[in-house]
């Protein structure tokens, strides 16, 4: 049984491997705290010990020291975890050079709008092509760098992707661009992770990664009829 | 031995009343402390707001602040007054430190008609587009703050009231001294809200 | 107390309610009735209100302080017994005004209990206009609730704070004061220092939403995230003020169940203090993924994770104590060391989440509620039922039954690990919290985990069925107990000294102490124990 679902960004499998990373650790501690915590219970039940020493107010030098040690071995599989963890948290957050594709995703109670740019690559301008509705599709290119630009309309919600593993907050009045490189071929869910008023539940719209040539063969189609439904209305 | 060594009473030992009054002090402290950090952090933000705090009367602050500093001297006289178990004297000198919030609150009531008549009131308009009223929340902020303020001054007065009152029987004198830590702490927030509301501009 | 176990009732029966509808979605529960999605936000917002202000604060802070405080220190009441009283008025009538929020038009604020505007100012604008005044009537009342609640807290802790320094016994020296007494006051230090920017931020939220400010509205120059700084700051915080109470009882009961003294007692003062110094620069740990600024979120990070260092020292001299003592395994013993062993989980889970690599991920699914269920369950109910179970024979002179004890420690641990262990795998299958109805989402609603929640559900429903034995022993041992010795678990702390129940004025003769809290085996002493008022010879 896998524990996470299929990874398709090109950094998903860092969070992956620092899950391990960080249960090796965590876990290792675990099994020696439960060993201190329990070995006393059966070798000094009150049955076996005749008397317990006395001490008085302050400990025996020698205990003190195996604590400090203990929490010295503690601090140092700290400072590991967030060695390794560091270049994941960059991997995320921090922008590749080169941006293939670009597109506005905002937060709205309750679904997704999805904003491509139009055929000049600009936003906010008149052939941008504005889609609202609830559990609609964005189109992405596979193996491109394709930046979301991340916003709110009314309430705070969370962009997020369960096989990318990217989950971005989408605060009301910013915006915030993260990127994600999909490496697989589908149909990918997203929700919103923060909730959101009634419906948050309700909030689920997809992610079609597809091969180059469908998705431009995709946005041609969605350009000529945007342009189509542009003229009609003039 | 160690065991021998301290038998006498804790060796600090500070009144009851006062100690209490300290510890609420210092929670007092933090929730000004938060709302006032909060308004540094937004006036820093937005320059802008200089321009409207341009429109508070420095003039009444002013007034405002001689107001609170001498009450809080007359607080001091009256707690010198008590420790000289001087009933006469502690009536006078609270009677003028109470007199002293009321000028306080009808100076601020004027300043809020006077403000509140210019149209600065505390629920913020939506921001126009070239950004004029983005000020606006300055006002909220202003509200807020001293309103917030003014009603500690009203329970101030109130806890000097109730001193006043206790003294007069010859009961509870040192409460003339805990109500008069209490105004001082009051007085203390404004001389902070003093600068950051009325002169910073 | 009793207040405090009957919201913890309430609490429970909310929980019942959502999880039940999670594990069977759509159908009628048992009790209730149906379920719907606005009810079910109002649910899972209230329960957390009401466990961590409701349940955790007035049996932690609120009934250990007013017991354990002057009675421990030798005293014979607060210093303020007046001002405990209206404290008590004020914490019922804020219960009281957060039941009421059920019953107004809309229901109770269903914002979630962290209530992030402008969720929590504007509500659901969308689509009827009458959800406006909904949102309106339940998070006023809630926000009057919870300042009530810290009006209370606030004033026992003056309380607390000067019975402590002004009030001791003589002989009584600052290192001569149980644990017990040093985690609570320090429990609430943190507190007093945290809430405040909290209730400056409440009342902004509460002037946002009632006399129409802008302080979190980005369309008047107002900024959301404002708010999730002023929450957090005292957030994280309160969630030591939860654990510091437990570990200091834990610091009473094992090392009178071991015999020995309390490992390193100066030295888990001074790491609780350096926690409590950590505790407040540690907040934005939440706020990973809220986009704050990447460096600052690193310098979260690394605070967060450094602050296990003092726990893990706190933990292991609690567990050292046990290494060479002579340990009796009694019911409150048994308490305590469930509570270790959970927590250390709890712990544990928490480096996946300081490390903000992960908590990328994790954040907001199944994982957090796991983690922080493995946090504050054993703070709190496995810190009280073992302070309850020790103390009671001393606060009522009766006996508990003691096998019923056992059943009840045994099924708790086991149903609580029922409930919370596989929400683990939930949460890194990518399921997000706070969903009604997971039927929707095909890629996440697959077995297991579709087994995994029918497990939760039927555990939670079995732990809450098990602590009717935790009501019936305290009901039938109250009325009628066997009587109960002066000091039956043979400990050295004053309060074994007193009559019980501790008569008016605590001790008939103030008590001189001669000795620290911990000192077992004294030599020329007869048994192994001594209380802190005796000399040895
Ligand atoms: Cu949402
Ligand atoms: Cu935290």
């Amino acid at each position: 049984m896998n524990i996470f679902p299929e990874s398709v960004s090109t950094y998903g499998s860092g969070i992956d491997n620092l899950f391990w990373l960080i249960l090796a650790f965590a876990g290792t501690a675990f099994v020696i705290s439960l060993f201190l915590l329990l070995y006393p219970l059966f070798k000094n039940h009150h049955t076996r010990v005749k008397r317990a020493s006395y001490i008085t107010g302050s400990l025996g030098k020698f205990h003190f020291k195996l604590v400090a040690v203990a929490m010295l071995i503690m601090a140092m599989s700290d400072f590991i975890i967030l060695f390794a963890e560091h270049s994941t948290w960059e991997a995320f957050t921090t922008l590749p050079k080169q941006k293939d594709v670009e597109y506005i995703v905002t937060g709205r109670q309750w679904n997704w709008i999805f904003t491509y740019p139009g055929r000049d690559g600009v936003f906010g301008t008149a052939d941008d092509v504005v889609i609202d509705e609830p559990n609609s599709e964005l189109h992405v290119p596979i193996n491109k760098n394709a930046f979301f630009q991340l916003k709110a309309k009314d309430v705070v919600h969370s962009f997020f992707v369960v096989n990318t593993r990217l989950k971005q907050d989408c605060i009301p009045g910013r915006t915030i661009t993260r990127w994600i490189n999909f490496t697989k071929e589908g149909k990918y869910d997203i929700s919103c992770a923060e909730i959101c008023g009634i419906a948050h539940t309700k909030m689920r719209n997809f992610i079609v990664v597809e091969s180059n040539e469908k998705y431009d063969h995709f946005i041609d189609s969605l350009y000529n009829q945007q342009a189509a439904t542009a003229g009609n209305q003039q | 031995m160690e065991n021998q060594k301290s038998l006498s009473l804790p060796s600090i030992k500070i009144p009851q009343g006062r100690l209490g009054i300290w510890t609420l002090i210092v929670g007092e402290f933090m929730i000004f402390g938060g709302l006032i950090g909060c308004y540094i952090l937004y006036r820093l933000r937005y320059p802008e707001w200089a321009d409207q705090a341009a429109h508070t009367s420095t003039l009444i602050g002013a007034l405002n602040t001689i107001v609170l500093l001498t009450s809080s001297f007359t607080v001091v006289k009256a707690h010198e007054a008590a420790n000289r178990k001087d009933l006469k004297k502690i009536t006078l000198w609270l009677s003028v430190s109470i007199l002293g919030g009321f000028l306080f609150l009808i100076n601020k009531s004027i300043e809020y008609s006077t403000e509140i008549s210019h149209g600065f009131t505390f629920s913020s308009p939506a921001l126009q587009a070239d950004g004029d009223t983005i000020g606006s929340l300055f006002w909220s902020f202003y509200f807020l703050l001293t309103g917030l303020h003014g009603a500690h001054v009203i329970v101030g007065m109130i806890l000097m009231l109730w001193a006043l009152l206790q003294a007069r029987k010859g009961k509870n004198l040192h409460r003339v001294e805990l109500s008069g830590m209490y105004w001082h702490m009051v007085d203390l927030i404004w001389i902070f809200l003093f600068p950051l509301l009325y002169l910073a501009k | 107390m009793i207040t405090g176990l009957f919201m913890a009732l309430v609490g429970g029966f909310l929980a019942y309610v959502f999880r039940y509808n999670l594990a069977f979605p759509g159908e009628s529960i048992p009790l209730f009735g149906q379920l719907s999605a606005g009810q079910y936000n109002q649910f899972i917002t209230n329960h957390g209100l009401i466990m961590v202000f409701w349940v955790g604060m007035p049996l932690l802070v609120g009934a250990f302080g007013n017991f354990l405080i002057p009675i421990m220190i030798g005293a014979d009441d607060m210093a303020f017994p007046k001002l405990n009283m209206l404290s008590y008025w004020f914490f019922l009538t804020s219960a009281i005004v957060l039941m009421i929020s059920f019953f107004v038009p809309g229901g109770a604020f269903a914002g979630g209990w962290t209530m992030y505007p402008p969720l929590s100012v504007n509500g659901y604008t969308d689509p009827s206009p009458s959800f406006l005044s909904a949102i309106f009537y339940g998070s006023s009342l809630m926000i009057i609730a919870v300042a009530l609640e810290f009006t209370a807290i606030l004033m026992g802790g003056i309380n607390y704070l000067v019975t402590t320094i002004n009030k001791r016994a003589p002989g009584m020296t600052p290192f001569r004061i149980p644990l017990a007494v040093w985690y609570i006051d320090i429990a609430t230090v943190i507190f007093m220092f945290s809430v405040g920017p909290l209730v400056a931020g409440a009342f902004m939220l509460l002037f946002d939403i009632t006399l129409g400010s802008g302080f979190y509205d980005p369309a008047r120059g107002g900024d959301p995230v404002l708010f999730q700084h002023l929450f957090w700051f005292f957030g994280h915080p309160e969630v030591y003020v939860l654990l510091l109470p437990t570990l200091g009882v834990l610091g009473e009961i094992i090392p009178v169940f071991s015999r020995k003294p309390l490992f390193g007692y100066k030295p888990l003062i001074v790491l609780s203090l350096i926690s409590a110094v950590l505790s407040v620069v540690v907040w934005a740990h939440h706020q990973f993924i809220a986009g704050i600024d990447p460096r600052m979120a690193t310098f979260f990070s690394v605070a967060t994770i450094l602050i296990s260092i003092p726990f893990s020292g706190i933990f292991l001299s609690l567990m050292a104590t046990l290494w060479g003592g002579k340990i009796k395994i009694t019911v409150p013993m048994s308490w305590a060391l469930g509570m270790i062993g959970l927590f250390l989980v709890g712990g544990f889970t928490g480096l996946f989440l300081g490390s903000n690599a992960f908590d990328i991920y994790a954040h907001d699914t199944y994982f957090i509620v796991a983690h922080f269920h493995y946090t504050l369950f054993p703070s709190v109910f496995f810190g009280f039922f073992a302070a309850f179970y020790y103390w009671f024979p001393k606060f009522t002179g009766k006996e508990l039954n003691k096998a019923l004890g056992y059943i009840h420690f045994w099924l708790t641990f086991i149903f609580f690990n029922g409930v919370f262990f596989v929400l683990f795998f939930n949460g890194l299958g990518g399921q997000h919290r706070r969903i009604y109805n997971y039927e929707m989402f095909s890629n996440v609603a697959i077995e297991p985990y579709i087994t995994f929640e029918k497990i939760a559900t039927i555990s939670a429903i079995c732990l809450i069925l098990s602590q009717v034995i935790f009501l019936w022993n305290f009901i039938v041992s109250w009325a009628a107990g066997r009587k109960a010795e002066k000091n039956p678990w043979q400990a050295n702390t004053l309060e074994w000294v007193a009559d019980s129940p501790p008569p008016h004025g605590n001790f008939h003769t103030a008590p001189k102490v001669y000795r620290g809290a911990y000192e077992y085996s004294v030599p020329k002493a007869s048994e192994d124990f001594l209380p802190q008022n005796l000399q040895a010879d």
